[in-house]
């Protein structure tokens, strides 16, 4: 007997028999009060940690096996045979105060009127930004799609009483939805419901997430992939954009001083000076482009002043590269001095601007390794590098004495920079926060000999061929002096590139745990 | 290039990809993979037996989604069932059947594979007798097909020396239910999770094997006190509001010791057993060897626990016993089977509403096979040696009585044993993959090459595939139809939404076409069979009366119905829920329950200097059994995509080992390298864990060849091995051997002494 047809019901509106929202594809929720919003709520006591619910968001939404929207993430504590086992399930917790749109500089997130958080996929540019700025982890870039794309609580089916594709597949009944009054959450029951061990806190983005936990829970909790250690991604086109963005306000700041200091007589800059001050930026800036998904939208990354301090950053270093190029021609037409100087403060200060807005991107606390004055100190004091630029430049152009001071400012404020560096590193050693401890463990188990190498190049190239250069000026031996400061400079801009690139690849994200083979199932 | 430049500038975010449609029946779905149909199933899985829909797209299987309606799993798929359609496209498929020409696979013609199949059996046959061609097969099959192999394989090819992978999981279930109870079958149901006060899950890890029943649980309105025994705090040990860590296989000794308790207390249901049970005299006798101190070292759970547990099966309203492997896989698994019957018997807590000792199965069919397969009975549970009851059969399906096999051939070890032996020289495996699932792998394979022929039949090419002389191709779940039974006795409709692959044909149609290829053997026992419902509707002529009844079944009622438990017939039309309640006596000839007196026997290998630690092994969610369904769907395999083993961080310590290292683990059987270390308190010092689905860690080269006496059913879950770390290569000292009233293994003289060192009372 063959069957062309099949008795089929619709599922839609039926209401399967178990009395939770499990396994129905229909869902009653509440309609929202006024000041209410749509939650998660997961039930750790009912998990069994058979991750129906990760499966089930991937059917639904279509996504390849390695974009995981919900995740679960298993932890141990106690000993046998008192051993808990402690299953989270997460996708988005769709925060109050969403950390992924605060950031994002191109207004692609949107909490909507029921509070679901949702991404307007046309507007990204892949900047992936969120993917840092998410204490949580939550948005995860998709490579095939060249767009970050996140858990929207199934929306779409909510809107037309469907239920959530995990709601629907958990035997558990451990993920509900539900709603809750935002000013009572916020007020109480937030500290009280709304953490997991391993997470951030709750209040730091004001996620919605109703947790249950088992009573009791031991006070160490390992994470399934505790003994993970993997390496951030390297980033190298922002490696490049920051360190040439700070080495050109450096250079730009050589250039202002010397052109006040040339009404006292030193050497007077003029458009060529003035051209290479711009050339690390021109080329920095679009090389930021490629670490986008949607390089040819990078000018849609300043949408977000209002709150974005990457769409500040754009702004203020777009218009710093711009105000340089036209300070190029100031020179060339030799414009009056006072009225270039009254550009050149403002081109200054707008500089200095962007490299604070460039350093606030990083001061996340969701990657603790950046959140620290230590980048703001380290990202400013790169500008050295911009002095020894300016001082080859100086000896080429035959003004060895203006090269001579510029050259003595450089290595001090390179002293400080290596100050601030290595105090940074240090730092690691005694900071109790199991992110820095895992930091740590990458610069010496992972990037050792890279990490030496970083600093003998900077000793070599930024302190010991300087000093060496310097003799030769006063022996009036230039060739020798070109030389040995372009070899300096050449090292110390390698050092700082890989400096640059052990600070993107060592930072270690507040995260979920995760499981045992797969991690926390983030790249 | 115009596409690579695009991607690179990211100018398709393929939104179209991944947008949503409407469905009609599921609600708002993937749109890329929107079905044009769906295509009302089971899930061909595990044991537990959900219903789902298939959507098709193009003639593709897209999507599988639960089926609200039924009363299985209501909605809900495990991720192996949400993700079953990836297993039908998965790149391991067999298109064609294969045969080896100079060492080398060629495709080739059904007619070929199969004429060269069958002249080579004929001629063993003419040379070494018909019993010199063994056949395994499996529970994964249709019921239909289980049936048809099972007439071709003993009536046909006349054979017994038949069995199924089944053995390896639930024979001991079989033989425990048979010597307790008079029949093999389930007495339970899964809404007795619903209805019990207390749930005792004992050597069963639902939560990796059978998340589904967590729904049952989770429905229960009366708060029910769930106990959980097993020697590891599993997934499933989290939900226990008792967790007993008794120690390895000392299960049988616990029961007893609660019976004990039972009846010292007089907490017996004295009308119950007066009424529906034999052997109570013996069985006291028996129990005074297990007095609860003397259970209590035996199975290192103290005094005060056992009268709890013993008052709880004793006082409850309600008690539901739910097993799986830790109690089968075992020596003793049948005995062990037969004391947790025992209990319920002393308490009467049986037949009723949340009252059963209730066995879960591990494949979608092992039922099937067991009911119909004529592996361990002739079908219909009739016993080998019954004449009356071959008579019957015979008379029913029309062949002459002789024909009839009157015992049963050798067991899945034996068939193992008698390949080494020579006296079996020719195997027909089918989808199943003792490659990677028997025990004692170094001798297996030895075994398997002194064959003159190996066929594997199969949908994928699994391990023992490739050692196969021949390939026949095999359709797979969502290509056939036929019927599924369930741990619950559900029998449940498989139909097909797409077809084989290549040239792969359903295994019914193999064994019918096979069956040709032998002079009279289709006409006389498949007369007119053209598809899988001639075989149902001869088996329901076949289970008519019997307890396994299905003579009231048919297809479309299993479809209206989200399944029928059987016995279904005019007494019970839509089937009944559970066995041995008043309207069903037990299957013996005086229809009354036989308490059993029972021994527990200590570890054959118990852990030895040599061989300090204890090996168990066992399952995750993410896998199906030897992973030729699911090594290929990433996102299950990604989650597991090796093995590992779980270990105390006292032995970690010792080996100097953390988790995320690699070791070794050696047993006198052999040594598997590279196992990576997951250090847990989810296990005691002194056992260790690993999964037993990983061809690439093959745990079973270390099991022992240790069989139960009665079922066949091999010891998986206790060897003792030694572990090896890079830093400690020579492995574990064991601190304080343990031999008190054990059976000692002293490796070193290669000898089994019994020592009797009276220990301490604790």
């Amino acid at each position: 007997m063959s069957h062309t047809s099949t008795p089929l019901e619709s599922f839609i509106g039926y209401k399967a028999d178990t009395g939770m929202q499990c396994g129905n594809y229909s869902i009653d929720v509440p309609p929202l009060k006024e000041g209410e919003q749509y939650r998660f709520h997961f039930d750790a006591t009912k998990c069994v940690g058979c991750r129906c619910c990760e499966v089930a968001c991937n059917e639904q939404n279509n996504n390849p096996a390695d974009i995981k929207w919900r995740r679960v993430g298993e932890m141990e504590g106690g000993s046998f045979p008192d051993t808990l086992l402690l299953f989270n399930s997460m996708s988005c917790n769709h925060c109050v105060d969403p950390a992924c749109l605060i950031g994002c500089p191109t207004n692609s997130y949107i909490k909507i009127d029921n509070g679901i958080v949702i991404h307007d996929d046309p507007s990204c540019i892949g900047c992936q930004y969120c993917t840092w700025n998410c204490p949580y982890g939550v948005p995860t870039y998709h490579e095939e799609r060249h767009i970050v794309t996140k858990c929207h609580m199934c929306y779409e089916r909510l809107e037309a009483d469907q239920s959530p594709a995990c709601v629907q597949a958990c035997p558990s009944g451990a993920i509900e939805i539900e709603a809750v009054n935002i000013q009572e959450w916020m007020e109480k029951d937030i500290d009280t419901f709304g953490n997991m061990p391993h997470l951030a806190d709750a209040r730091l983005t004001n996620s919605t997430t109703r947790f249950t936990l088992p009573e009791n829970i031991p006070l160490e909790m390992l994470k399934a992939d505790e003994h993970h250690l993997k390496p951030a991604h390297s980033e190298l086109p922002l490696v490049f954009m920051t360190v040439l963005t700070q080495m050109s306000l450096g250079a730009f700041g050589a250039l202002f001083i010397g052109d006040i200091l040339s009404l006292f007589g030193f050497f007077k800059p003029n458009w060529m000076l003035a051209l290479l001050v711009l050339i690390p930026a021109a080329l920095g800036l679009p090389l930021s482009a490629l670490h986008l998904g949607r390089p040819l939208k990078a000018l849609s990354a300043m949408k977000n002043l209002r709150t974005s301090w990457l769409s500040r950053e754009a702004a203020a270093l777009g218009a710093f590269t711009g105000l340089m190029s036209a300070n190029v021609a100031l020179y060339f037409f030799d414009i009056h001095i006072s009225i270039r100087l009254g550009f050149e403060l403002l081109t200054m200060l707008v500089g200095i601007y962007g490299i604070h807005a460039q350093a606030m991107i990083y001061r996340i606390p969701a990657r603790p390794s950046w959140d620290r004055t230590s980048t703001n100190q380290k990202f400013f004091t790169t500008a050295y590098s911009g002095f020894f630029l300016v001082s080859l430049a100086l000896i080429l152009l035959g003004s060895s004495d203006s090269a001579t001071v510029l050259l003595s400012s450089a290595m001090i404020v390179a002293v400080i920079h290596g100050f601030f560096t290595f105090g940074a590193y240090n730092e690691l050693k005694f900071s109790p926060a199991p992110q820095l401890q895992k930091t740590l463990r990458l610069y010496r188990e992972r990037f050792n000999t890279m990490h030496t190498l970083r600093w003998i190049t900077f000793g070599v190239g930024a302190l010991a061929l300087p000093l060496l250069a310097t003799l030769f000026i006063t022996s009036d031996l230039t060739l020798e002096a070109i030389t040995t400061l372009g070899i300096g400079f050449l090292l110390l801009v390698s050092s700082e590139l890989m400096d640059r690139f052990l600070f993107y690849t060592t930072t270690i994200p507040l995260q979920m745990a995760g499981g045992f083979f797969v991690g926390p199932q983030r790249n | 290039m115009l596409t690579s430049i695009k991607n690179f500038l990211g100018l398709d975010i393929k939104a179209k990809k991944y947008s949503l449609s409407d469905d009609p029946l599921f609600g708002r779905i993937s749109d890329a993979k929107k079905p044009d149909k769906w295509v009302f199933s089971t899930c061909g899985y595990c044991g537990v037996g959900c219903g789902l829909y298939i959507g098709v797209k193009n003639g593709k299987a897209v999507y599988t989604k639960g089926n609200a309606a039924h009363n299985v799993n209501m909605g809900t798929l495990c991720p192996k069932g949400l993700s079953e359609h990836e297993m039908i496209t998965s790149s391991n498929r067999i298109p064609s059947p294969m045969m080896r020409k100079n060492g080398k696979w060629q495709n080739t013609s059904w007619d070929d594979a199969l004429t060269h199949v069958s002249d080579k059996f004929k001629e063993i046959t003419n040379k070494y007798g018909a019993k010199a061609i063994g056949v395994l097969s499996t529970g994964q099959l249709l019921t239909e097909e289980f049936y048809t192999l099972g007439k071709f394989v003993q009536l046909g090819l006349r054979t017994n020396n038949y069995d199924g992978n089944t053995t390896l999981c639930m024979s001991s279930a079989v033989m425990g239910y048979k010597q307790s109870l008079g029949s093999d079958g389930p007495t339970g149901s899964y809404e007795d999770f619903v209805h019990a006060n207390v749930i005792v899950l004992v050597g069963a890890n639902i939560s990796d094997n059978h998340p589904i029943l967590k729904l049952h649980i989770e429905k229960n309105p009366n708060n029910p006190k769930i106990i959980v025994i097993d020697p590891r705090k599993s997934k499933t040990a989290q939900m226990a509001d008792m967790f007993i860590p008794l120690k390895p296989r000392t299960d049988l000794a616990l029961f007893n010791g609660l019976a004990y308790i039972i009846l010292e207390q007089g907490w017996e249901n004295s009308e119950y057993l007066k009424n529906n049970v034999t052997g109570l005299g013996d069985l006291r006798k028996h129990l005074e060897n297990y007095p609860p101190q003397e259970v209590a070292n035996i199975t290192g759970i103290d005094v005060k626990t056992l009268y709890e547990v013993a008052r709880l099966y004793a006082s409850s309203t309600a008690v539901l016993s739910a097993w799986t492997m830790g109690v089968n896989q075992s020596y003793m698994g049948t005995d062990t089977v037969s004391a947790i019957i025992n209990l319920h018997l002393l308490t009467g807590q049986i037949g009723r509403p949340g009252a059963a000792p209730f066995s879960i199965t591990g494949q979608c069919n092992a039922m099937g096979t067991r009911e119909s397969g004529f592996t361990s009975s002739l079908p219909g549970y009739r016993n080998y040696g019954d004449e009356k009851a071959a008579l019957e059969y015979a008379n029913i399906i029309n062949v002459p009585l002789e024909l009839i096999p009157t015992q049963r051939g050798y067991k899945y070890g034996e068939i193992i044993e008698a390949i080494e032996a020579g006296e079996i020289k020719a195997l027909w495996v089918v989808a199943t993959n003792p490659l990677v699932s028997f025990v004692d792998q170094t001798r297996l394979r030895k075994a398997l090459a002194k064959l003159e022929l190996l066929v594997v039949q199969d949908a994928f090419m699994s391990d023992t595939a490739q050692l196969a002389d021949v390939i026949f191709a095999a359709g797979t779940w969502g290509e056939k139809e036929g019927t599924y039974t369930n741990s619950e006795r559900r029998c449940n409709r498989a139909n097909k939404a797409v077809n084989p692959p290549g040239i792969a044909k359903s295994d019914f149609d193999i064994f019918l076409e096979f069956s040709s290829y032998f002079d009279g053997v289709r006409e006389l026992i498949y007369p007119n069979w053209k598809t899988p419902s001639d075989a149902f509707e001869e088996w329901k002529r076949v289970s008519r009366g019997q307890l396994c009844d299905y003579s009231g079944i048919t297809y479309e009622m299993l479809e209206h119905h989200g399944g029928i438990q059987w016995p279904c017939n005019e007494q019970f039309p839509l089937g009944s829920p559970r066995l041995y309640t008043p309207d069903i006596p037990f299957r013996t000839y005086d229809g009354k329950a036989k308490l059993l007196p029972l021994e527990w026997i200590p570890l054959q290998e118990p852990a030895g200097k040599q061989f300090p630690i204890i090996l168990n092994t066992g399952r995750t969610v993410e896998q199906w059994h030897t992973r030729t369904k699911t090594g290929n769907i990433d996102i299950l395999n990604d989650l597991a995509p090796e093995a590992w083993v779980d270990i105390n961080p006292s032995d970690a310590q010792a080996l100097e080992v953390k988790s995320g290292d690699r070791l070794a683990i050696s047993s006198p059987r052999g040594r598997v390298e590279n196992i990576v270390v997951r250090v847990t308190q989810t296990v005691r010092e002194g056992d260790v864990f690993v999964p037993f689905h990983f061809n690439t860690q093959l745990i079973n080269t270390l099991t022992p060849s240790l069989f139960c006496p009665k079922s066949g059913e091999p010891n998986y879950k206790q060897t003792a091995v030694q572990l090896h770390s890079q830093k400690v290569p020579q492995g574990i000292v064991m601190k304080s051997p343990e031999i008190s009233g054990e059976l000692a293994y002293d490796n070193n003289e290669m000898a089994y002494e019994i020592t009797a060192v009276k220990e301490k009372s604790l």
